[in-house]
C-alpha cells in the first residue's frame, strides 16, 4: 500500500511542520481564503515539507462564499462525544464537523448523533423505508446492496475531481465499490484491527524477551503464566464480531494468503469458505481458543471493553483488540510509567502449519461518508454535501488524526510527530511502517454472510460446531449473497 | 383424672403449636426478607456503584465507594449531545398524554366490551387481546413506514401512537375484569332513575374504577418513560423531540463502556418513575389488590 | 352483560372508533405489511421483488428459528413455573398471620417490574459475570466453594447450567411481584371465614393452598397464565442486552432473531415472515395452552357453576323481555 510508504518518509523526515488542523484553530483556519487553503493542503501532500511558520493550520477546502447553498443539511453519523473522548478518530470527525459548521454558517447541519449500534440499526431502518439523511456514513458490507437500489449517491466522478484527488489513497475505496463504482470517501474509524498488545516485563519473567513469533511457544508460556494464576492473553468475544475483525481475519491470512479475500470479494468463483485453507484457519483457531489455555476461560462471555480490563489490570500478560482498544488502555496506564513503558505491541504469532505466513495486521475502514441520491437533484445543496464530505475525509481530517493520534486516513498526509506519544509511535509504525496490510473480512461483502460467521465462531470455539460445518453454513451464506 | 390429663395434653398441645408457630414464622419471615432484599439490592448496588469512579468499580464490583463521586452525575448533566433537560421535558409529556389516553380509552373500550353486548363485542375483544402478541421488534421497519409515509414519524404527537396502542391490550384486560365484578344492579338502578347511558359510564362506573384505573396508569407510566425501540426508531435523535432512554444511549460508545457512568444514566432514566412508586407505592399495591384481574 | 341499558349503535361506534382505529393502525396495519413483505425477497431499499412462498419454505428448514422457538418455549414453561408459581407460594405466605411487614414485601417486590428490561438485563449481566460477578464472588469468599473467582462457573456460556435457565431467572426476577399482586388481588376476594374453617378442621398450610385457595382463584391463574405466554413468546430485551442470543445461537429467541435477520443481515423480507411466524405460533401456544387448562383443570364444578351462570343469564333476559312487554321501561 502506497500509504503506508509516503506516510514511513513523512515520518523519517521528522518533519517540524506545526499543524493542528480541526482542532482549536478552526476559529482562525475559517478565515483563510479558500484558495490559500487548498495550495496549502497540496503543497503539504506533493512536497510533504512546509516550513512550519507559513502555515497555521489547513481551513476547509471552499470558502463559505463559494457555496451557493443556504438551507439544512440532514447528516447522521455515530461519534457521540462520549465516544469522542480517548478515539482518535472519533475525536477527529468531531472537531471537523465542528470547523466546517462554523466555517458555512449560512447552512445548518442537523446532526443526529446515535451510538454505534443504535446507528446501525437506524440506518438500516432509513434505508428500508428510502428515507436516508442527505449525508451519513455508509457500512462496507452495505455498499453493494444499497447502491444497486440506487439510495446512495454515485461518487465515482466526484473522486475524481476533488481537489484532493491526489492525494486520496485509493486503496482504501474498495469496501466502497460496487461494479466499479465509488460510493463513499472512508471516513472516521480507520487503523488496525487487530493487535497484540503485552507486558513486556511479565514476559520477560517468563523467559520471553519479546513476544513469541509462534502460537507454540505462546502455549509453552501460557503454562507458566497459568502456575501464576494469570490468564496469558485477554480476549472478549461476547459481541460475537470480535473474533471475526480482531483475530480471525487477520489470522486467516496465515492460511489463505492474501489473493485468497480478493478472490472471495471478486466473487470470480476462485476462492470458496470452504477452501481447505481456510478451515484449516478455522480449525486453528478452535484449537487456540478451545483446547489451550493461552485464553481467559469466559472469552465468549465478556466484551472487549472487559477483556481489555484483565489486561489493564495485571490479570492477563497480553490482550489482542484492535486500535481503540490500544488507545483506551494506553490513555488508562499513561501516568503509570513503569506499565507504560512496558506496554509493548506484536503482529499475531505463526499458527500451526500456516503456509501462509507473513507479519500482518489488518488495516482499513469500516465507514465512509456517502450522500444520499435523492441530493442529486439540488445541484447546490449537492454541492454543499459534496464539500462537506471532502472535508471530514480530507488534508485537516488526516493531519488531525495523523499529528494528534498517529493514525492513517483516506488523505494521505504528512504529519508532524513530535506531538505523538512514544506509544502512539509503535502502533503507527505497526500499523502503517513494519507489517503488511491485510483487509478486514467485515468491511466487504454483506451482513448476512458476518451474521452467520459471528455466532459460528462463538460455537465453533465452544465446542458445538466443527470447522467444517461452520465453513459450509458461512460458504452458503456467502453463495447467496452473490446470488443477488 | 382422664379428664384432667386430656387438659393437660390440650396444653401441651398449644405450646408445641405457638413453638411450631415461631418457628414457621421466622422461616417465613426470613424467606420474605430475602426476596425482599433480592427485589431491591440491584437499586442500592446502582446507586452506590454509580459514585465510584471507573477505576474503582472496575477493582471490585461489590465494594462500597471509599471516595464517593459524583462526578459521572455532573458529566452527564453537562453533556450537549445528550441534551437531558430537554429530554426529561419530552419524556413527561410523552407519557403524561399517553397515560391519560391510555386510561381513558381503556376504560370505555374495557367498560363496553364488558356490559354492551353488540354484534361485533368479541372479534374486538379478541383483536385487542392478539395486541399483546405483536412482536413489536421484529416489525419496527413496517412501522417506521407506515408513519413515514403517512408524515407521522419524527414528529412530537408520533410516540403516542405505539404508546398507547402496545399499552392499551392489558389495560382493557384488565378493565373489563374489574367491570365484570360490579353488580349489574348498580347500573340498572341508575338506569331506573333515568340516567342515560354516558351518565352512567362518567359519573356512576369511573369512580367505582378508581382503583384499577390508577393501577393502569401507573404501569403504563413505567412502560411509556422506560421505551427505547420504538423511540430509536420513530423519531430522530433530534435534539427537540428527543425522550430519555434514547438521550442516554449517547453515553455508551462504540469502543467505550464505562459502567459506573452507565448506571449513572440508568439511575436517571429511572429516577422519576422510582420516586413516583416509592411514594405511591401503597396506594398503587392498593389498587392492583383491589383492581387487578378477577379472572 | 347489561341487559337494562342498551344505548345505540351510534353511540356505541362514537365511543370505540378513536381508539379502535389508533389500534388498528398501530398495531395491525404494520402486522399486515409484514405480511405482505413476507412475500418478497426485500433487502431494505425500494426493491422489493415478489418472491411467492420461498421465505416461508426457507422458514420451514430454518433450524435457527425451530430453535428459538423451542427457547422461547422454554422460557414460557420457566416463567409460568418460576412467576406464577412462586408468586403463588409468596402470596400464600404474605397472606399468613405469622408474617410481618406485609407491604414492605408488597411494595419491594413489586418494584422489579417498574425498571426496563434493558436495564435488567445490563444489571443481571454483571450479577452473572465470572470473575467480578456476585454470584461468584458468594460462592468463592462466603461459601469457599471454589479456590478462586477463575475456578467458578461461567455462567452466561452456558456451561454449568443450560443458558436458558439462566436467562429465565432474571425474567422471572423481575415479574414474580407483578403476578404477586395480580394472585394477591384475587387472593383478597376469598371469604376468609373459609380458609378459618378449614384450618379449625385441621388442615395444614400445604393442604389449604392446594385443596382450596388454589381452586378458588384458578381463574386468575389463568390469566396469569396467558399473560405469561403473550408475554414470553415475544421476549427481547433482556436477553438482547445480556447475551445477545449467544453463545453462538444457543440463546436466540425467535424476535431477536427476526429482529438480526431484518437488521444485522438485511433480509427485511425474511425479517417479515419471521413477524408473521412469531404471531402466528403465538395464537397457537395461547390457543393451546387455554385448550389444555380448560381440558385438564375444568372439574365438574365449574362446569356445574357455568351451567348455573348460563341458567341465569337467560333467566334474566327471559324477565327483562317481561318487563319490556309489560311496558315498565
Amino acid at each position: 500500500m502506497r500509504l503506508r510508504k509516503l506516510l514511513a518518509v513523512g515520518l523519517s523526515l521528522a518533519m517540524t511542520l506545526q499543524l493542528s488542523a480541526c482542532g482549536s484553530s478552526a476559529a482562525t483556519s475559517s478565515e483563510q481564503t479558500g484558495e490559500e487553503a487548498v495550495a496549502t493542503a497540496d503543497e503539504t501532500a506533493e512536497s510533504g515539507s512546509v516550513p512550519a511558520d507559513d502555515v497555521e493550520a489547513p481551513a476547509p477546502e471552499t470558502s463559505a462564499s463559494e457555496l451557493a447553498y443556504k438551507g439544512e443539511i440532514n447528516f447522521m453519523h455515530y461519534s457521540t462525544s462520549e465516544e469522542a473522548e480517548g478515539n482518535g478518530s472519533s475525536d477527529g470527525f468531531r472537531s471537523c464537523i465542528a470547523a466546517w459548521e462554523e466555517a458555512h454558517p449560512d447552512i445548518t447541519l442537523n446532526q443526529d448523533i446515535l451510538a454505534n449500534v443504535d446507528y446501525k440499526t437506524q440506518i438500516a431502518t432509513k434505508a428500508a423505508a428510502n428515507d436516508l439523511p442527505d449525508v451519513f456514513l455508509l457500512q462496507g458490507m452495505n455498499t453493494a446492496n444499497w447502491a444497486k437500489q440506487g439510495l446512495v449517491l454515485d461518487l465515482t466522478d466526484v473522486i475524481a475531481s476533488s481537489p484532493d484527488a491526489s492525494g486520496y489513497n485509493m486503496d482504501l475505496l474498495v469496501p466502497f465499490t460496487s461494479e466499479g463504482r465509488y460510493y463513499a470517501l472512508p471516513a472516521v474509524s480507520g487503523g488496525t484491527c487487530t493487535v497484540v498488545i503485552y507486558d513486556a516485563a511479565l514476559w520477560k519473567e517468563a523467559g520471553f524477551d519479546s513476544f513469541p513469533a509462534t502460537w507454540k511457544e505462546v502455549e509453552e508460556a501460557s503454562e507458566y503464566f497459568n502456575e501464576q494464576g494469570m490468564d496469558t492473553i485477554a480476549f472478549g468475544n461476547a459481541g460475537q464480531w470480535q473474533m471475526n475483525s480482531c483475530f480471525l481475519s487477520c489470522f486467516g491470512y496465515q492460511y489463505t494468503g492474501t489473493d485468497w479475500f480478493n478472490h472471495i470479494i471478486a466473487g470470480d468463483g476462485q476462492a470458496s469458505f470452504e477452501d481447505e485453507s481456510f478451515v484449516k484457519a478455522l480449525e486453528n483457531t478452535r484449537h487456540l481458543f478451545a483446547d489451550t489455555k493461552i485464553f481467559n476461560s469466559d472469552f465468549n462471555a465478556v466484551t472487549n471493553e472487559d477483556a481489555r480490563e484483565y489486561f489493564i489490570s495485571g490479570d492477563a500478560a497480553a490482550f489482542i483488540g484492535g486500535n481503540w482498544d490500544y488507545s483506551y488502555i494506553a490513555e488508562t496506564l499513561k501516568d503509570d510509567t513503569e506499565k507504560i513503558g512496558n506496554m509493548k505491541i506484536a503482529v499475531l504469532p505463526e499458527g500451526d502449519g500456516a503456509t501462509a505466513y507473513e507479519k500482518m495486521q489488518n488495516n482499513g475502514f469500516g465507514y465512509g461518508l456517502a450522500i444520499n441520491a435523492d441530493v442529486a437533484g439540488d445541484k447546490d445543496k449537492l454541492d454543499a454535501c459534496i464539500d462537506l464530505i471532502e472535508y471530514l475525509t480530507g488534508p485537516s481530517f488526516a493531519e488531525y488524526v495523523g499529528s494528534k493520534y498517529g493514525l492513517g486516513a483516506f488523505y494521505k498526509a504528512d504529519f508532524d510527530t513530535t506531538g505523538l506519544n512514544s506509544w502512539d509511535i509503535d502502533l503507527y509504525n505497526y500499523s502503517y511502517v513494519d507489517n503488511k496490510a491485510v483487509a478486514i473480512y467485515d468491511s466487504f461483502l454483506g451482513g448476512d454472510v458476518w451474521n452467520t460467521l459471528n455466532p459460528g465462531l462463538q460455537d465453533l470455539t465452544s465446542g458445538k460446531t466443527d470447522a467444517a460445518a461452520l465453513a459450509g453454513a458461512t460458504q452458503k451464506a456467502y453463495t447467496a449473497f452473490l446470488a443477488q | 383424672m382422664g379428664s384432667a390429663s386430656g387438659v393437660q395434653a390440650v396444653k401441651k398441645g398449644s405450646g408445641a403449636i405457638r413453638v411450631r408457630d415461631g418457628l414457621l414464622g421466622s422461616v417465613m419471615n426470613i424467606i420474605l426478607a430475602l426476596f425482599s432484599l433480592m427485589c431491591i439490592f440491584p437499586l442500592v448496588w446502582m446507586l452506590y456503584s454509580s459514585v465510584k469512579t471507573k477505576r474503582e468499580f472496575n477493582t471490585s464490583v461489590i465494594s462500597l465507594p471509599s471516595k464517593p463521586t459524583i462526578e459521572n452525575y455532573i458529566k452527564i448533566f453537562a453533556n450537549k449531545d445528550a441534551n437531558l433537560i430537554g429530554a426529561m421535558g419530552n419524556s413527561m409529556r410523552t407519557t403524561l398524554l399517553s397515560v391519560f389516553l391510555i386510561v381513558a380509552f381503556s376504560f370505555i373500550v374495557g367498560y363496553i366490551l364488558s356490559r354492551v353486548s353488540f354484534r361485533l363485542n368479541r372479534p374486538l375483544y379478541v383483536m385487542f387481546l392478539m395486541g399483546m402478541l405483536i412482536p413489536v421488534h421484529s416489525l419496527l421497519v413496517p412501522t417506521y413506514i407506515i408513519f413515514n409515509r403517512t408524515n407521522m414519524a419524527n414528529q412530537w404527537y408520533t410516540l403516542l401512537f405505539p404508546y398507547v396502542a402496545f399499552n392499551l391490550p392489558v389495560a382493557i384486560f384488565l378493565v373489563e375484569g374489574y367491570v365484570k365484578g360490579i353488580p349489574p344492579e348498580l347500573e340498572e338502578a341508575a338506569s331506573i332513575d333515568g340516567c342515560s347511558f354516558n351518565r352512567t359510564l362518567f359519573s356512576i362506573i369511573l369512580p367505582v374504577c378508581r382503583p384499577i384505573l390508577i393501577t393502569i396508569a401507573i404501569i403504563s407510566a413505567f412502560s411509556c418513560w422506560n421505551e427505547f425501540s420504538f423511540a430509536l426508531v420513530l423519531i430522530s435523535n433530534n435534539k427537540a423531540i428527543t425522550t430519555v432512554p434514547l438521550a442516554l444511549k449517547n453515553f455508551t460508545g462504540q469502543f467505550s463502556s464505562d459502567y459506573p457512568k452507565m448506571m449513572a444514566a440508568m439511575l436517571i432514566t429511572m429516577a422519576p418513575i422510582v420516586l413516583l412508586y416509592f411514594i405511591f407505592s401503597k396506594q398503587i399495591i392498593k389498587g392492583m389488590v383491589a383492581g387487578a384481574v378477577k379472572g | 352483560m347489561l341487559n337494562t341499558i342498551k344505548p345505540r349503535g351510534r353511540v356505541i361506534f362514537a365511543y370505540l372508533f378513536l381508539p379502535v382505529a389508533l389500534f388498528v393502525f398501530t398495531v395491525f396495519v404494520p402486522l399486515v405489511a409484514a405480511l405482505y413483505y413476507g412475500f418478497t425477497d426485500w433487502k431494505g431499499g425500494p426493491v422489493k421483488n415478489f418472491s411467492g412462498l420461498a421465505n416461508y419454505a426457507q422458514l420451514f428448514k430454518d433450524e435457527v428459528f425451530w430453535h428459538s422457538f423451542g427457547n422461547n418455549l422454554y422460557l414460557v414453561a420457566a416463567c409460568i413455573i418460576g412467576q406464577i408459581g412462586i408468586a403463588f407460594i409468596l402470596v400464600m405466605l404474605i397472606n399468613s398471620k405469622l408474617v410481618k411487614l406485609k407491604s414492605i414485601h408488597r411494595t419491594f417486590g413489586f418494584f422489579p417490574s417498574t425498571i426496563s428490561a434493558l436495564c435488567v438485563g445490563f444489571v443481571w449481566k454483571m450479577i452473572y459475570d465470572q470473575r467480578t460477578g456476585l454470584i461468584n464472588w458468594f460462592l468463592v469468599d462466603v461459601l469457599h466453594k471454589y479456590k478462586g473467582m477463575k475456578d467458578a462457573p461461567i455462567w452466561l456460556n452456558g456451561e454449568a447450567l443450560p443458558i436458558m435457565l439462566i436467562l429465565s431467572i432474571p425474567l422471572i426476577w423481575q415479574y414474580i411481584g407483578y403476578y404477586m399482586v395480580i394472585i394477591l388481588s384475587a387472593f383478597s376476594s376469598i371469604d376468609t371465614s373459609v380458609l378459618e374453617s378449614a384450618e379449625i378442621d385441621g388442615a395444614n398450610g400445604l393442604q389449604r393452598a392446594l385443596y382450596i385457595v388454589f381452586p378458588l382463584i384458578k381463574n386468575t391463574l389463568f390469566v396469569c397464565v396467558t399473560l405469561c405466554v403473550a408475554g414470553n413468546m415475544k421476549a427481547f430485551d433482556s436477553i438482547y442486552a445480556m447475551t445477545e442470543g449467544g453463545p453462538g445461537t444457543s440463546s436466540m429467541v425467535m424476535a431477536l432473531y427476526g429482529y438480526n435477520q431484518s437488521f444485522k443481515s438485511s433480509n427485511l423480507g425474511y425479517g417479515s415472515t419471521i413477524s408473521v411466524a412469531i404471531f402466528v405460533l403465538s395464537l397457537a401456544v395461547i390457543g393451546g395452552s387455554q385448550f389444555l387448562l380448560n381440558t385438564y383443570m375444568t372439574d365438574d364444578y365449574d362446569k356445574e357453576e357455568k351451567r348455573i351462570q348460563r341458567k341465569r343469564e337467560k333467566e334474566a333476559r327471559a324477565a327483562m323481555k317481561k318487563r319490556m312487554k309489560g311496558g315498565r321501561i
